[in-house]
């Protein structure tokens, strides 16, 4: 696929800028990715010592040719129809997602763009192992949430994350999910379906490179999953956590959401547990125990 | 701070059915509403952008009056300040006479250019008003439109050189197109361009336009 270069001398005379090319800054995202070091540390770096620059200025056009043959062919090969790119430095990226620690320079997306601003958006995660009790508390939250107006947004991951989906779909609410793998991949795969279906009606959002995740093992992609949940955390005015060890990737959400000054809400139950330890730790840092949707409410609005 | 438009590349060649690889147009947001949601700026700016005439002398007729100010100011921030460039609305679809004249691109050019050295000229004016095209039985293609647009001659001096084209949303593209084929005939030397305040993605439902294109 050729892209079209609009850097004529007609246009730098008009334009303030060089027009950003969505397809060809997407290679110059999947190109950067594929040099071995890079990370979503590394490039929030590169890009704040060089402000205002789009990925395509700092990889070769080679680069971008290369990347933008590879990473067209897995996106069609993953049977994907539309999809869409978000950059900073265009009116539509979400000026919020410059909160997180290392902002990401692109975002994938399929499906509504526009949930992105709904009025009030919630992440509500928590353990893949998810417990009965818990399951049934997300279930009972997520409902009494949508009834409030709230968007859920979740990380498509088992257990807590399922359960907020798909409750908050039976119950006509409206739901993002924030994923781990790239938009060419599901995780676990038996979340498919429930992906396809959030693509199709809601909005799924996706910062993985594709090239990068196709090429490397699962070692290395699981630690895609807590970047997402950074991501997540800053869509999102607020975070509930349901339930998590002390050792949850969910974790990192909480961390995030702190440092990014967002509301964090951890339910009681999670303080009932004598073994774990985190939930103190976060109630010291500003996290807010709550034990109806009315505490969440209050502290929101 | 002056962020960039971005160009109709490969990618969003085929949500423009009208377009080709020799257009270049530029938009600087993505129309991507729902049925029953339109949340982002974008969204917001362009619904309040195109609120029916009908609307004036209401409450609701400010947030018209603001969505041409912000729409200005993001066409402003993209373009160079002492560009020489000329700007040609999409002529609205109603006569002057109609009294579902809008000129609301007209008045975003004006604001666009106040100040600035850049050219605003009406250059194409459409003849007859064209029913809303939700009544008409199909849309028209740029050809037909075409027919019933002329180029206003009392304008045509001095002859432009690099001129853009401006309309709030770039849906097929149909009009772009028919505005073009008239300026390349009057001024086959001059470079022609798009520039729109958003593209509607096809995703989006768009039941607004259809009454007010």
């Amino acid at each position: 696929m050729e892209t079209q270069h609009a850097s004529d001398s007609e246009t730098a005379a008009v334009l303030n800028h060089e027009p950003i090319v969505p397809s060809r800054e997407m290679a110059a995202y999947e190109a950067l990715w594929t040099r071995r070091k890079t990370s979503f540390k590394t490039l929030a770096e590169c890009f704040r010592t060089h402000p205002n620059t789009m990925p395509s200025e700092l990889v070769s056009p080679q680069e971008i040719e290369q990347a933008l043959s590879a990473v067209m062919e897995k996106i069609s090969r993953a049977s994907i129809g539309e999809f869409g790119v978000r950059l900073h430095g265009s009116v539509d990226y979400p000026a919020r997602l410059r909160d997180a620690a290392n902002p990401v320079e692109l975002l994938y997306y399929r499906g509504w763009w526009d949930l992105i601003d709904a009025p009030k958006r919630i992440a509500v995660v928590g353990s893949r192992g998810v417990s009965e009790d818990g399951a049934r508390r997300t279930r009972r939250l997520v409902r009494l949430l949508v009834e409030a107006g709230y968007t859920i947004v979740s990380g498509l991951a088992k257990g807590v994350d399922t359960v907020a989906h798909t409750t908050a779909i039976a119950c006509g609410g409206k739901t993002i999910a924030v994923i781990g793998t790239p938009i060419t991949e599901a995780y676990p795969p038996e979340n498919r379906q429930l992906q396809e279906e959030i693509a199709e009606h809601y909005l799924l959002i996706s910062q993985v490179p594709i090239c990068r995740y196709a090429e490397q093992d699962y070692r290395s992609n699981r630690l895609f999953f807590p970047e997402r949940n950074v991501t997540m955390s800053a869509i999102s005015q607020a975070t509930v956590i349901v339930e998590a060890s002390d050792t949850s990737g969910t974790l990192a959400q909480a961390r995030a959401a702190l440092q990014q000054g967002r509301k964090l809400f951890i339910l009681d139950s999670c303080f009932q547990n004598p073994d774990l330890s985190w939930p103190r730790h976060f109630e010291a840092q500003g996290a807010i125990r709550v034990s109806s949707i009315d505490d969440i409410q209050a502290a929101l609005e | 701070m002056n962020r960039r438009v971005l160009a109709i590349d490969a990618l969003a060649l085929p949500d423009h059915h009208y377009l080709d690889g020799d257009d270049t147009c530029y938009y600087a947001g993505e129309y991507t509403a729902g049925e029953g949601h339109a949340y982002s700026d974008t969204n917001q700016l362009i619904l309040n952008l195109k609120k029916s005439v009908d609307r004036r002398g209401r409450p609701e007729w400010r947030y018209k009056e603001l969505a041409i100010s912000q729409a200005a100011a993001i066409l402003r921030g993209a373009l160079k300040e002492r560009a020489r460039l000329t700007l040609v609305p999409v002529p609205p679809s109603k006569a002057r006479t109609d009294p579902e004249y809008d000129d609301r691109m007209l008045r975003l050019l004006q604001q666009v250019s106040a100040g600035r050295p850049y050219d605003v000229r009406e250059l194409v004016v459409q003849v007859n008003s064209t029913p809303a095209a939700h009544l008409a039985e199909r849309r028209p293609t740029p050809d037909e439109l075409v027919a019933n647009y002329r180029l206003d001659e009392r304008l045509a001096e001095p002859a432009p050189d690099t001129i853009f084209i401006v309309d709030d949303v770039l849906t097929t593209g149909c009009h772009y197109k028919a505005v073009k084929q008239v300026l390349q005939r009057r001024f086959p030397d001059a470079t022609i361009r798009g520039l729109f305040v958003a593209r509607r993605v096809p995703k989006s439902a768009f039941d607004a336009f259809d009454v007010l294109e």
